[in-house]
């Protein structure tokens, strides 16, 4: 197609050459790729680059390249940055399963929805949290969980409980909020899978004598497996970095590595420690993102599209 | 078609897909609905069940000062990123679409991994090179921070309807003696707007209601609101929080009608 169009404007000598050539509009890139340098690249590798420094070298001249911040952290003589490492993944985790479990029915039903009221409502129900403020969503978990909240208070005033359940300041707290939060990346990234799976699949296998079940397992779970991939690798990137939600949901009792960061650029001031924290979760997430990219172009690239 | 025999049992199993659909969709919406609740009733403190409905938490929120600066700093600074990241993302978009680009793929992936890669690294990462560059925490700072954050949005709707769109439609005016430029205003331009406004109202929301990236930006009275209520929330839980959240839960809702009558929600299932 692209070709075509570079035929027709530019004559018909050496097609081949004229269709590859970058056209005039290819220079609109200029300004996102100066922001994204000056903006982006760059500054994270300062990040990565004072992380190896002992101080700030612009204001401090007896700073020195040291690898003294990633010693630390591997020494841990306080004890509590490999447990931040482990409680990190560890909420990843569990928030992208239990996402993968809420998200997948949602995202099955919502594909496969007949009614397009229905379906643009549904919709609607999941984007909508989604663009409200990660600290006003954190909020709404606070007053539902907390001592006094929502679940606690209804079910004293039922009787069924004494005291109220220890539901916040601590990992459930913190995963329940997550999940809520990160939830509608794992349904969007699956309704988009879900939704290219021929359905006469599905409907074949059924007729063929395989039940509703049957039919799902063996023929519609196992061809959206890409999209349960690309949606766990998003949810588990987004809730390792997430810093709102595990600092108020998890009060004193839980401890993250970005939670661990903004103490040491907060607190402690200490930009260099700060920066290999930084560099250890940058290189967890960008071996997801890679593998995310991968799928997701494996998923178009099997539809045609890429 | 189904037997009348077969058909009972399969309803139920419908019936029981459904419920836990519908309560699944309750379980994302009810903690919003909950935030309503809080910001009308009286009580000091946030408590359950409500004893009645007052306006009072409006009203302090909207009286308020570090609320209200905090407020207007952030619909000055979502304004401005909207304008920005319409005007970045939007050409970049086209160039990545229209622009034969070599390595195409490698730039779009690009350009979207702010959105994957931790925000709040982000944020780190600009803190050090402001400082370390004598920047300091400018306004100015923040707002191209948040740009940054912004683009991959307005890229990937104004990419979205590009790739819909019948490019034959170009070429025909092409064909008809349109120059370059003539086509680019008056045919391709028009038919991305709708892409690009929706990426814009995206970007809109996704400053005012950005945390992580704005957590090290921010100076002492001038931090941004979601900034704000996050130091408020860590000593103090009662309804002028609620009403706060109720602004930011309006203003998503606007969003979500407006983006549903601009492209319809369906330009973001795929991702």
């Amino acid at each position: 197609m692209d070709q075509s169009v570079g035929l027709r404007h530019d004559g018909s000598r050496m097609p081949a050459v004229v269709a590859r050539r970058p056209s005039p509009i290819a220079w609109l890139i200029a300004p996102a790729l100066l922001l994204f340098v000056l903006f982006f690249v760059l500054p994270f590798a300062v990040m990565v680059a004072m992380s190896f420094f002992s101080s700030n070298p612009i204001s401090n001249p007896n700073a020195v390249l040291t690898t003294r911040h990633y010693q630390r952290f591997i020494e841990d003589n306080a004890g509590i940055f490999h447990d931040a490492l482990w409680e990190t993944l560890r909420i990843g985790l569990v928030t992208t399963a239990v996402s993968l479990l809420i998200g997948y029915p949602l995202a099955h039903w919502m594909a496969r929805m007949q009614s397009r009221l229905g379906h643009a409502l549904a919709l609607m129900a999941v984007i909508t949290p989604l663009l409200t403020g990660i600290v006003v969503r954190t909020f709404a978990w606070m007053t539902i969980l907390q001592d006094k909240g929502v679940i606690n208070t209804t079910l004293i005033s039922w009787g069924l409980i004494d005291k109220p359940l220890p539901l916040m300041y601590n990992e459930f707290g913190t995963v329940v909020a997550l999940v809520h939060i990160y939830v509608p990346f794992m349904v969007l990234t699956l309704i988009g899978v879900i939704g290219r799976i021929d359905q006469r699949l599905e409907q074949a296998a059924r007729s063929l004598g395989a039940g509703r079940l049957r039919a799902f397992a063996e023929v519609t779970l196992p061809l959206s497996l890409p999209g349960i991939l690309a949606g766990s690798l998003l949810v588990f990137a987004l809730s390792i970095s997430a810093y709102v939600t595990p600092s108020l949901m998890g009060g004193t009792n839980v401890l993250t590595l970005p939670m661990l960061i903004a103490q040491q650029v907060g607190t402690s001031f200490n930009p260099g420690f700060a920066g290999a924290l930084g560099v250890i979760l940058l290189t967890v997430s960008l071996v997801i993102v890679v593998a995310y990219n991968r799928i997701l172009a494996r998923v178009a690239g099997e539809q045609g599209l890429a | 078609m189904s037997t009348p025999l077969n058909k009972q049992p399969f309803d139920l199993g419908k019936t029981a897909y459904l419920g836990l659909n519908l309560l699944l969709l309750a379980f994302l919406l009810a903690p919003i609905a909950i935030v309503l609740v809080f910001a009308l009733n009286p009580t000091p403190y946030i408590s359950f069940p409500p004893v009645g409905v007052t306006l009072r938490w409006f009203v302090k929120f909207f009286e308020t000062g570090d609320f209200m600066r905090s407020l207007w700093l952030s619909l000055w600074i979502a304004a401005c990123v909207l304008v920005l990241s319409v005007v970045i993302g939007g050409a970049c978009a086209l160039a990545l679409a229209r622009g034969h680009l070599p390595g195409r793929a490698f730039l779009t992936a690009f350009f979207m991994s702010p959105l994957m890669l931790p925000a709040i690294l982000t944020g780190l990462a600009l803190f050090q090179s402001y400082l370390l560059s004598g920047i300091g925490r400018p306004v100015w700072g923040l707002i191209m921070a948040h740009t940054l954050i912004a683009v991959p949005y307005v890229l990937r709707t104004t990419l979205a309807v590009l790739h819909n769109f019948d490019r034959r439609i170009e070429e025909a005016a092409s064909v008809l003696g349109a120059s370059p430029v003539r086509v680019f205003f008056e045919v391709t331009l028009p038919l991305i707007q709708p892409g690009v406004f929706a990426g814009g109202v995206f970007a809109f929301i996704v400053s005012f209601d950005q945390f992580p990236v704005s957590l090290f930006l921010v100076v002492p009275k001038g931090e941004t609101l979601p900034v704000v209520l996050f130091n408020y929330m860590k000593f103090d839980l009662d309804g002028a929080i609620a009403a706060a959240s109720m602004v930011s839960i309006l203003l998503a809702l606007a969003v979500v009608l407006v983006l549903e009558r601009l492209i319809g929600l369906k330009a973001y299932v795929k991702l």
